[in-house]
């Protein structure tokens, strides 16, 4: 439980939790393996010490430098940044990046203005659900539509997860790539001064966005009775808000009022106003042939932190680095098992330590769960790697 | 590309090897030209080709016009016709490939002013994306404006071949090209497999069928896997360019000519100030002389005491144009940020950016505030109160909120009338004129131009003429000792 232990036991704790459970050899692979065709040593790492001092342009050159750095500077928080040209430490004026393995960050506090049972660093249950349905879709996108493989899901450690795709193509994109990948998954755009944030238009809808609407179609119900979206007379308007049409919105309005304040059912009756509205105007109902899919999205769908997928030298917190604020390790975990994930049994570095801990057994064995995902991704990440040198050789041959 | 081959190089050509230099009219540059020609000649071409791309840019940015719309062309061949710039107009409105004595010299033009201009816009990374944009527009529009037989012989001289998927391939995806991909008549088209990230305009719109790292393309898609081979080729030949910049420069002739080619058109980039602004009159200022967009970020960072990343960026670079200074600046953000937060907190995480954007942090670049048609294309997220206010509001929010300024009912429907036609810039001068009492019609295309202009009011160094039927309404909001205060230090 996070509460019980404070930041300051952190100095004490991180060189144990580093020699002990950190998985130094599976991490180092995974990232020469990613920096390949480059050695590992060009890869940056970046530490933040107590006190939020900020250590850039660290690297390593194997496991074992990994031990040293790690006891000696005894970071409360790991990044990973990009793979250049030269080690980072050395010339950095002239330093090119030459890949990075292309990633997204998507954080809970993108979705405060949806979400209804927690605001900012908070995060339960309930809003985790958010976090499963953006995983399923990023993952089923970009595996089935990319082609994509070695794919490395993350907790980040307290209200969000990561993903890194290190297949050769993902990691050697440019960032105009990146943004176009970033752009095909996004959906949902305008700021606080647009009320409706996604328009699909009324043509035919993409294959993409249609595979979204079915993982968000899974969830959607209980969603709508733990979010209770339409619920209070605050919440509903936000929801008419999104209704273009007037004539709709003002017949929506009236019957959703004078029902009980039951989300699902306010949501059923919905359907059935838009429905036979639908009916009647016939043509004119072109322009909101997507409405219902469209208030779905703009609740459900996955709200990437762009910038941090188009921008090729970003850094991002690392698998198996222990959150400072929260203790809680962020675990690799496999992105069909997101939905069985409980944040409480997320380990944290204080349970894990300590063998008294209630929750002790449990985290350990959790923690071994997150190593074996780990160790998984980077054993496919290391055949398809040797594969791509074998074609790659053998290509050269035969010119 | 290498100058001196140009300054060495044999007389005029005589037009049967201007056929085969030119067989037609889109070119995708990849030789540099090779014959003599005059400075005037030089000075000329190169004018004239600013002009042209300065057209692209002025159809989308202050006329709102879609791009590539036919409205759009139609636009930009008109405008070529009335500057004179007849052979352009020709190049562009029927792309073809005649070999009349007046295409391939039309054609000769295009290709040695496309290389004049990289070396002026080889200078810097904002010249440099600029220029790409513009060039890829042209390529494109004249490429959509081809005949069909043209476009077969345009691939073929560029040895452009793809086969295309087989029928049971095609037909065992055939509802997905149904579902995404945007084209009528699918049943009868041929499909062509290539890898996503040559059609990268295409994915980024959501407008192909992606399986499998692969995007399915129809054959008037090729203009995406074509204009992204010409972006990347531009980009290297720009960078290339620009590290033998030294060389052309030992030309004396040349350098000022270059260097002044795109200042003569976008003029100032407002990266260095001209006067120093208090930061005690910004309150007063945002309300007579800010423009919309800042005026928001203003006012938004005042009720929250916090902007979100784009917002600081926007709004941090136009202060430091107008002329806040780095001190100011700083304490400017602090006085603010640190009502919701610890001191400690705002000197470790903000404190950065604002000394970055001054150009103190990192790679040290003075960088320049943003332009509107950066603001109009930026992307604008959740929790975001960035942008263009005619572009990123809710009509009804804009509407409430030009009510709560107290504008007439007519400039606040003139205002209204132009957002929602996506005449953004043209609805930020009407803002003006409604704030200024004004009827001056501003073409107006970047924050800071219209803040010196609004200064120059103010300042008495224009005349305002006052419209007849308007009476000063505008809501007594500013507190004329603060007013005061302003004029005096300025």
């Amino acid at each position: 439980m996070v509460g019980l232990y404070d930041e300051s036991m952190l100095p004490e704790m991180l060189p144990i939790y580093y020699t002990r459970l950190f998985p130094q050899s599976i991490f180092c692979r995974w990232l020469s393996c990613g920096s390949s065709p480059q050695p590992l040593s060009n890869r940056e790492l970046s530490f933040t010490l107590a006190d939020d001092v900020y250590l850039r342009y660290l690297s390593i050159c194997n496991q074992k430098e990994l031990q040293l750095l790690l006891q000696k500077k005894c970071p409360h928080k790991l990044d990973i940044g990009a793979v250049y040209n030269t080690k980072p430490s050395i010339g950095r004026h002239d330093a090119v990046v030459l890949s990075r393995e292309l990633v997204f960050d998507i954080d809970l506090t993108d979705y405060d203005e949806v979400r209804t049972c927690c605001q900012e660093a908070k995060v339960c249950e309930k809003c985790w659900k958010f976090m499963v349905i953006a995983c399923e879709i990023i993952d089923k996108t970009l595996k089935e539509d990319f082609g994509f493989q070695s794919i490395l899901w993350v907790f980040s450690g307290r209200r969000g997860i990561h993903c890194w795709v290190s297949d050769y193509e993902a990691r050697t994109l440019d960032s105009p790539g990146r943004g176009a990948v970033a752009d095909y998954l996004c959906l949902i755009m305008g700021g606080d001064n647009q009320n409706k944030k996604v328009h699909l238009g009324s043509d035919n809808l993409h294959t993409s966005i249609r595979r979204a609407l079915a993982v968000i179609d899974k969830y959607f119900d209980q969603l709508l009775e733990d979010q209770e979206f339409l619920s209070s007379a605050e919440r509903l308007d936000k929801m008419l808000k999104m209704i273009p049409d007037e004539a709709l919105r003002s017949q929506v309005q009236k019957t959703l009022e004078s029902m009980p304040e039951n989300s699902l059912l306010r949501w059923k009756m919905f359907l059935s106003v838009y429905e036979s509205y639908c009916r009647e105007s016939g043509n004119n109902a072109r322009k909101i042939r997507y409405l219902v899919e469209e208030i779905k999205i703009q609740f459900c769908y996955p709200r990437l932190d762009v910038n941090v997928t188009k921008g090729f030298n970003h850094l991002l917190k690392s698998p198996f680095s222990i959150h400072p604020k929260t203790g809680k390790v962020s675990v690799v975990f496999k992105p069909g098992n997101a939905k069985n994930m409980k944040l409480d049994e997320i380990p944290s570095i204080y349970s894990l330590l300590d063998d008294s801990a209630p929750d002790n057994a449990q985290h350990e064995a959790n923690m071994r769960v997150a190593v074996k995902n780990f160790q998984e991704v980077v054993f496919s990440l290391e055949k398809a790697e040797a594969m791509r040198r074998r074609n790659d050789a053998n290509m050269s041959l035969d010119f | 590309m290498d100058l001196n081959i140009r300054r060495k190089s044999t007389k005029v050509q005589l037009s049967g090897s201007l056929v085969e230099t030119y067989p037609h009219d889109l070119q995708m540059y990849k030789i540099p030209p090779t014959e003599n020609i005059t400075l005037q000649e030089f000075e000329t071409l190169a004018l004239e080709r600013v002009t042209l791309l300065r057209c692209l840019a002025t159809a989308t940015t202050l006329k709102g016009l879609r791009m590539y719309s036919e409205e759009w062309t139609e636009y930009v061949i008109g405008e070529l016709k009335t500057q004179g710039l007849k052979y352009y107009a020709k190049l562009c409105e029927k792309t073809s490939c005649a070999t009349t004595e007046a295409d391939l010299q039309a054609r000769r033009k295009d290709h040695i002013a496309h290389f004049i201009l990289r070396l002026a816009y080889c200078r810097t990374e904002e010249l440099r994306r600029w220029f790409i944009a513009r060039e890829l527009e042209l390529f494109k529009m004249r490429f959509a404006t081809m005949r069909s037989d043209a476009v077969e012989t345009f691939f073929k001289i560029n040895n452009l071949c793809y086969t295309n998927i087989s029928d049971d391939e095609k037909s065992e995806i055939m509802h997905h090209l149904r579902e995404s991909t945007p084209h009528s008549n699918i049943d009868n088209m041929k499909f062509y497999k290539v890898k996503f990230y040559e059609v990268l305009d295409l994915v980024k719109m959501r407008k192909v069928y992606l399986s499998g790292g692969y995007a399915y393309i129809a054959h008037k898609d090729f203009i995406s896997v074509l204009s992204a081979q010409y972006r990347t080729q531009l980009k290297q030949s720009l960078a290339v360019a620009s590290h033998h910049l030294g060389e052309i420069e030992q030309d004396e002739r040349l350098v000022s000519l270059l260097k002044g080619l795109h200042q003569s058109y976008s003029g100032d980039d407002y990266s260095n100030a001209k006067a120093m602004i208090p930061i005690e009159s910004l309150d007063s200022l945002s309300v007579k002389s800010f423009p919309l967009c800042m005026r928001q970020l203003h006012e938004q960072l005042r009720l929250a005491h916090h902007l979100k990343h784009g917002g600081r960026l926007q709004y941090g670079l136009f202060l430091k144009g107008i002329g806040v200074t780095l001190e100011d600046s700083l304490k400017f953000w602090r006085d603010e940020f640190t009502k919701i937060m610890e001191l400690d907190k705002f000197e470790k995480q903000y404190a950065y950016n604002v000394r970055y954007n001054y150009g103190k942090e990192g790679s040290k670049k003075n960088y320049s505030p943003f332009s509107c048609l950066k603001i109009i294309n930026n992307t604008v997220g959740p929790g975001d109160c960035h942008g263009c206010p005619y572009k990123h509001c809710d009509v009804s929010i804009l509407k409430n909120r030009l009510q709560g300024y107290g504008f007439e009912y007519q400039a606040i429907n003139e205002i209204m009338d132009m957002t929602k036609k996506g005449h953004f810039q043209i609805a930020c001068s009407k803002y003006f004129d409604a704030v200024h009492h004004s009827d001056m019609g501003l073409g107006i295309n970047h924050p800071n131009q219209y803040f010196e202009e609004s200064q120059k009011i103010a300042k008495g160094d224009i005349k305002v003429e006052i419209k007849k039927e308007a009476k000063p309404s505008v809501k007594k909001e500013i507190n004329d000792f603060d007013a005061m205060d302003f004029e005096e230090i300025m």
